[in-house]
């Protein structure tokens, strides 16, 4: 297919371990468009941030053991490049932004020093060139005074102003694809509103592609493009944002959406997925969900289900998806 | 039902924190962590505190706790003044409050098993046998949604929603009438967010548990707190009934909160407010928020806000409602600020 900036075919994760195999990831295709933003939604433990990892090729192998069809950035595939021709594209073609901004960033270094860094690796400018840059950089992101937050050290800085910080690090050298791994999820509300803010008006006028790993999807509802829901190492529903929302298919996300606190809420009791994600060494047979699934049959225990291709472009792994009847009308 | 008995009261609480100066002999600075703070939370309600990072929410919580000596003003427990009883009826008192931590993933020991991190209250307290002990773990394990089972395994076996179901079960191991829950969802997922709240309503249920409810998340807050308090930069904001205050909001700071909460919404205009919580090392004589305020007048900045009654059971500190004087108006204290 043509347009797609990123495209991940049929990838597997595993971690051998004394006590067994850990399936991190099992076979997971995943498109990015140029300059959209994709969301990978689930919950901790299902395998969002190892995907995030394998297509920055950050994990170490071994112990991981990665197998892929194609990785292909922009037409390349970048999953057979040497280490060396990686570090080119880190940072230039590709980069992230981590969760928590305190263990990302270097706290002995001021974070002017550690954006410079970005532009002199891959920038061939001196010193004082890469310091104008740092601090336009620096005032993209909305960051005051940008001149002189440079020369602050990380524990200076407000929670908010540190994510910032790392976004401004991402977009530094104006890279194709943006990986965001819960850029928000460490802040306060308002905060959190203001960093997404920041971070889907840079995407949108830089025109560049995103991929948000978060487990919230309320944040998805604001930011994203498409939404791509994964449980316990498989992808389990894809859509647009807005299909989503409107009609989920699969269990799961309605219990995803339904944990969601909201304000028109009138009940003392929210509405609960039970259980947890299983554990990627034990997982039940059948469909991965079935444990807790309320609509579970037998079928579901016994067998996975494939993953089908619905006529607007969802994906859906599920034997009896919910409100398919209303999709027909 | 909620008896209109105050379990706690507190009356002008101030906590100060010293801030080291740059050079000897200056005048010391204090940062006003929590400011003149009166409050009544009665017996069998949930009370909410809701605000940002940095506004004396857990201050509050740890000073009501006792955990932190008050600068000045006073914590009464069930009529008792916390900080005047000597060492040993303090402890005594003290058992029938606990408190339940942000963050399950530092708040339990690695090195200790499950029935060493809950029966460790009881251990403090010293009259039980190890079989009453292990009994009353096990009947607590059952209560917060673990089993058996799980009596002789480490923290680190444990997902974070299940580790902060060890953390309530500690909490309530010595049956206390008050419990503060501070954040005690933010580190978890948001699947997760529903079991541990679920939980928490049904252990009050169960056992009559009064909460001090501190949490950012104003969407959270709503469906299980009775009265809520707003708090910014170590005031008051806005104090009152749930119900009245999410239908009619009046502080701009609330609604600024409100209108932050990420939900399933799409098309929802939301106002967001701009820059950062200020340092509270040197807070303005009149309201702490004017920098922040979309309505700031020119009177916000150096005239002490009151805390009015607009309806029943809802206090508002905000100039806007309140209002000036004629002389006030005359002086052109209602004039917007011009913060460029």
């Amino acid at each position: 297919m043509s347009g797609n900036l990123l495209e991940l075919k049929n990838l597997k994760v595993i971690f051998p371990s004394e006590m067994g195999v850990v399936k991190a990831v099992e076979g997971i295709d995943l498109d990015i468009k140029q300059g959209e933003c994709v969301a990978l939604v689930g919950e901790s433990g299902c395998g969002k941030s190892v995907t995030s990892l394998s297509i920055m090729r950050l994990l170490n192998t071994p112990p991981a053991i990665i197998k892929v069809d194609k990785i292909s950035l922009d037409g390349e595939d970048i999953s057979k490049f040497s280490e060396s021709k990686m570090e080119e594209i880190r940072g230039r073609q590709i980069s992230m932004i981590f969760q928590d901004a305190m263990t990302a960033l270097n706290p002995v270094m001021t974070v002017g020093k550690q954006i410079d860094e970005v532009f002199l690796k891959h920038g061939k400018m001196s010193k004082k060139e890469a310091r104008i840059n740092t601090v336009k950089a620096l005032k993209l992101v909305g960051i005051p005074e940008p001149k002189s937050r440079a020369k602050s050290f990380p524990h200076q800085l407000s929670g908010g102003l540190r994510q910032r910080v790392l976004i401004a690090m991402a977009f530094a050298c104006m890279p194709k694809l943006i990986i965001a791994d819960e850029p928000t999820t460490a802040l306060d509300v308002t905060i959190q509103a203001q960093v997404l803010n920041v971070l889907s008006d840079m995407q949108k006028s830089h025109k560049v592609s995103l991929l948000l790993i978060t487990h919230d999807l309320s944040v998805v509802a604001h930011t994203a493009d498409t939404v791509y829901v994964m449980y316990s190492g498989k992808i389990v529903e894809k859509a647009k944002v807005e299909d989503l929302f409107n009609l989920p298919h699969h269990p799961y996300t309605e219990g995803l959406m339904g944990s969601i606190p909201r304000l028109s809420d009138t009940t003392k009791h929210f509405v609960q997925i039970p259980d947890q994600v299983p554990h990627p060494m034990f997982k039940p047979t059948g469909c991965y969900f079935h444990p807790r699934c309320k609509y579970a049959t037998e079928k579901c225990k016994k067998e996975m289900p494939p993953l089908v291709e619905l006529e607007n472009g969802r994906l859906i792994r599920c034997f009896y998806p919910l409100n398919m009847s209303e999709v027909k009308k | 039902m909620i008896e209109k008995k105050p379990l706690i009261k507190l009356e002008n609480l101030n906590v100060n924190f010293p801030v080291k100066g740059s050079m000897p002999f200056t005048k010391k600075k204090y940062i006003q962590a929590v400011t003149d703070i009166s409050l009544e939370i009665f017996k069998g309600e949930t009370f909410g505190v809701v605000g940002e990072s940095g506004c004396g929410k857990s201050t509050l919580a740890n000073a009501i706790i006792g955990m932190l000596k008050p600068t000045s003003g006073k914590v009464y427990f069930k009529d008792q003044d916390l900080f005047s009883l000597p060492r040993n009826e303090f402890k005594d008192v003290r058992r029938s409050m606990q408190m339940i931590f942000q963050d399950p993933f530092s708040s339990l020991n690695p090195r200790f098993n499950v029935f060493q991190i809950i029966s460790e209250p009881m251990l403090i307290r010293g009259d039980f046998s190890k079989k009453e002990m292990e009994e009353k773990v096990i009947e607590l394990l059952n209560l917060v949604g673990l089993s058996d089972k799980d009596l002789y395994r480490y923290p680190s076996d444990f997902s974070g929603g299940q580790k902060q179901r060890i953390g309530i079960a500690r909490a309530i191991s010595l049956n206390p009438d008050f419990l503060i829950c501070d954040e005690p969802v933010s580190a978890l997922d948001v699947s997760v967010h529903a079991q541990i709240l679920n939980l928490l309503v049904d252990l009050q249920e169960k056992l009559g548990i009064t909460y001090l409810f501190i949490s950012h998340n104003l969407a959270v807050v709503k469906n299980i707190c009775d009265r809520i308090m707003v708090m910014y930069l170590g005031k008051v904001m806005e104090f009152g009934d749930t119900k009245s205050i999410y239908k009619n909001p009046k502080h701009p700071y609330t609604r600024a909160l409100l209108s932050a909460i990420l939900d399933l919404d799409i098309k929802r205009e939301k106002t967001i407010l701009k820059g950062d919580i200020p340092s509270p090392t040197n807070p303005p004589i009149g309201c702490r928020f004017w920098q922040r305020c979309p309505y700031a007048m020119e009177g916000c900045i150096n005239k002490v806000v009151p805390l009015i009654e607009v309806e029943k059971d809802h206090f508002v500190a905000c100039h806007l409602i309140s209002g000036f004087s004629d002389e006030e108006v005359s002086e052109g204290l209602n004039n917007p600020v011009d913060k460029t």
